[in-house]
Order: C-alpha cells, then structure tokens, then sequence
C-alpha cells in the first residue's frame, strides 16, 4: 500500500462507488468522508460528482465542505473536482437558476451554445490536452468519457487548459497550481482514465 | 466529435443472467459463471457503458439487495459508466441503485406513469444520469408502447415521442420486442420515426447478432449507441471483433487497449 491518503467526498447524492473501485484498483490509501473532520492527515482530496450543480452546491454548502475545501488547497493539498465536481470549483453556474459554486477558479457554468446539438453530451471524447505533468505517458488526444449538458465558459489562462470539441471547443480538463478539476469521468475511461488518476495521485 | 457507442446490457434476476427473446427470459449462469466461463474481463474492455437490468418481477427488498451484492461483485475491476434499474418507481429506489454504484439509471413504466417523480429523480440526480427505456411492438403497421415486460399495451411510438418531452432526462432506448433476442439485426425502419426536433442521445436496443448489424444502426446520424444483451455472440472477444468491423467501415468508435497499470 502506497503512504499517500486520498479523501473522497461523500456529498450525499454523489455516486463515489467508481472513483472508490479505481482508487483500490491503484492501490492507494484512501477514506471516504461525509463531513470535513480533520483533512490534515490527507495528501489528496477528490470531490466526485454526479447530478444538478444546484443540488450538488448546497450539499457541499450545508455540510461546511466549502471551508474544508478551501483550507485543504490553501494548505497545498492537491485537489481534483470530477464532473459535476469539478464545476463546483468555479465561480457559479446558471443550471436551474445562478447558483454560487466554491470560487476557487474564474469561470462560469452554462449549456453548450449550439442550439442543434444531441444533448446530454453523452459517451468518449477525445481530450486535447496541454502535456503537463499530470498527464505525463498519456497519448494526445485521449479519449474520455463524458456525461453532461453544461460546461465552463471564459475560464482560467489558456495554458492550463486542456479542450474537447462538441459542437464548440470546451474546457474538458483545468489545472491551476495544486487545483485539477475534469469535466469527464477518469475513473469511467477504461486504461486511460486510470492513468490519469494514478498521475494524479502521484503528484 | 463524440464517438458512437457499443453497449452490453445483462438481464439479471435472482442470481442468474438471462437470454431474451422476444421478452421470453431463459437462464443463462450466475455471477461467477459470467466471470469464470466468458471472459466478463476481456469484454469488458470492448464496450463503452454496461446496462444491468433486475428483471424479477415485483422484487423484495432481499431481492434487490443480492441484486445489488451481484452488481457490485461484477463490477469490482470494471473502469466504465454502468447504468442499473429496473422496476424503479421513485426518487428513493433511484437512490439506492446510485449508492450501489450507478453512474445512471434506467427508467421504464413511470416515464409514462408518473411524471413527477421522473421530476424528482432528475432534479435530484441530474437529468443526464436519467436513462429511459421504451419497449414497442409492431401491431398492424404501428408501433406500440408496452409496459410490465412487454405484457401491457399502452400508447403509440409517435405519441411516446411527444409525452416524454415533458420530463428532463438523458437518453433514450429504444427497445423493440419484436426484434428482441432474435439475432436478425436491429429495427431500423424504426429509426425514422424519430422526430426532427428530437435532441436527446438514442440508442437501439434488440436484434444484434452479427458485427455489420452495429455498423448498420450506428451508421444512422440519429443514433448514437447501439445495445445487445446477446450473451453468447458477443462475449469474449465477441464485441471486440464487432469494433473492429464497424471502424473499418469509418464508424467513430473509441479505440480500446485494455487496462495495463
């Protein structure tokens, strides 16, 4: 068993079962909270997601996993947002209403622009990414699996994005210092997925 | 753009996995059969999403829960989206198959039955992780709707199409009894029947049973993924060969190599 800890947030409408499966399947130590006791004794933090931001956002609020969160990254935790997870570290999102995410990166949530798209956005893709560290022995592109009807408008710098095309080129990948956030499922991704979170759980 | 995808759907009941045909379920093995005998591993690595269905009727509660340990027995080194449901008639059954790992579910009867708590399921779980699955039979040259496992005759495909635009959900799947089990290609007259305006992901569902039958539905613009829960043509390297066929005819399918960690 490797040393690093990993925490997965358990937020209550989240299914945590697949991140869990891969993160056995990796062989590394992990604990699945449902409050934020004490995060120091964790390297790193995933905050999984599945479901509406709006329902996902006040969860996370009403379980004071906001100022966990917060102070984890503050404190050079390395952090991943999975989907829904990682939309829930930009500023809001406008799905059911504006609804205020954590902050952590600028951007916003919207729907896809384009008004004749099949949607959700359902199945691989293929993810054009910025060959940093994280994504260290994985191919470019890469294909990933994706389930979602919004995505991130006007993010952070260029550089620390990585993009998938749907109709519109999006913000499927983000990394900002020690903050990861992916608008796919790794851990739903076959070998490729695994990959990149064992890259990340390296870091 | 998005890949087409090849998805197996398993029929499970009580332990054992089932063969279809035309809604007439026939014992196939258990869990351990399925792992040990066909190569669940390998197959796995050729498909895109899994389906697994709980097709008892009128399951209790211990029922669902072996359902539930099989499931996430399967499921232990499987890297890829899996849908479960099956007889789900509200929020809270919804509820347990995504603590039991389920990245969607699959909705039936109530998408014609009760339209509020198909509400409430995709306002508290997303509308993209809510899967709907329509059976249908030709009867005179219309295609019906059936509920309770194809035993009860309900509205037309057309008139379908129309009511389920009042529930948010992810995608669609369109199951034709006829085809069901038989091995002789997918109903794909069918497919044009789907409205224009039509925007959600459809996947067809019946009658695989050779590769070129996958190239031919995934050919259509309309559809984007194509379902078999044929367990004895395509497990093993079955699906695999049914891959490679439909990319050599320019079907954008995701190129898998198997998990190597």
């Amino acid at each position: 068993m490797k040393l690093k800890k990993v925490c997965i947030i358990d937020y209550e409408v989240v299914n945590i079962a697949s991140i869990e499966n891969a993160i056995k399947f990796l062989n590394f130590n992990y604990e699945i909270l449902k409050k934020p006791n004490d995060l120091k004794s964790f390297s790193h933090l995933i905050l999984p997601g599945v479901g509406s931001f709006k329902t996902g956002a006040k969860k996370l609020f009403d379980n004071h996993w906001d100022k966990a969160i917060i102070r984890f990254v503050r404190e050079k935790g390395f952090l991943m947002g999975i989907c829904l997870g990682m939309q829930l570290l930009f500023e809001k999102s406008y799905e059911d209403g504006e609804t205020k995410g954590l902050g952590l990166l600028e951007g916003e949530c919207k729907i896809f622009k384009s008004k004749n798209l099949v949607l959700p956005h359902m199945g691989f893709n293929l993810v054009k990414h910025n060959n940093s560290k994280i994504w260290n022995e994985i191919e470019n592109p890469s294909p990933f699996y994706f389930v979602h009807s919004y995505r991130i408008a006007n993010s952070e710098k260029k550089k620390n994005i990585s993009t998938t095309k749907y109709g519109e080129s999006f913000v499927s990948f983000i990394e900002k210092d020690n903050i990861f956030g992916a608008q796919f499922h790794p851990e739903k991704s076959h070998d490729v997925g695994l990959k990149l979170i064992n890259n990340f759980l390296n870091l | 753009m998005i890949f087409k995808r090849i998805i197996y759907a398993l029929l499970y009941s009580r332990g054992d996995f089932f063969l279809s045909r035309n809604f007439r379920l026939q014992k196939v093995g258990d869990v351990k059969w399925l792992k040990n005998n066909f190569g669940f591993g390998e197959t796995c690595n050729s498909i895109d999403e899994l389906i697994i269905i709980l097709v008892s009727k009128n399951p209790d509660k211990r029922e669902i829960s072996n359902y539930f340990d099989d499931v996430n027995n399967l499921r232990e080194k499987i890297f890829v989206p899996i849908t479960l449901g099956g007889g789900i008639r509200n929020s809270l059954d919804a509820k347990s198959c995504f603590e039991n790992g389920a990245d969607k579910i699959l909705i039936n009867k109530i998408a014609q039955s009760d339209l509020s708590e198909c509400k409430k399921i995709s306002q508290i779980f997303g509308k993209q992780a809510l899967s709907i699955m329509v059976d249908y039979k030709k009867i005179n040259q219309t295609n019906y709707t059936f509920l309770d496992a194809g035993e009860k005759k309900s509205i037309s495909l057309s008139d379908y199409f129309e009511k389920i635009k009042k529930i948010e959900f992810g995608e669609l799947i369109l199951n034709s009894i006829d085809k069901d089990g038989t091995a002789a290609g997918f109903d794909y007259e069918s497919i044009s029947l789907i409205p224009k305006n039509f925007k959600n992901p459809i996947l067809m569902m019946g009658g695989a049973g050779k590769p070129e039958h996958f190239t031919k539905v995934l050919s259509s613009k309309k559809i984007s993924g194509a379902i078999t829960a044929n367990l004895f043509n395509f497990l093993g390297s079955g699906l695999m060969k049914a891959r490679d066929y439909s990319l050599k005819k320019d079907i954008e399918l995701n190129k898998f190599e198997g998990i190597n960690i």
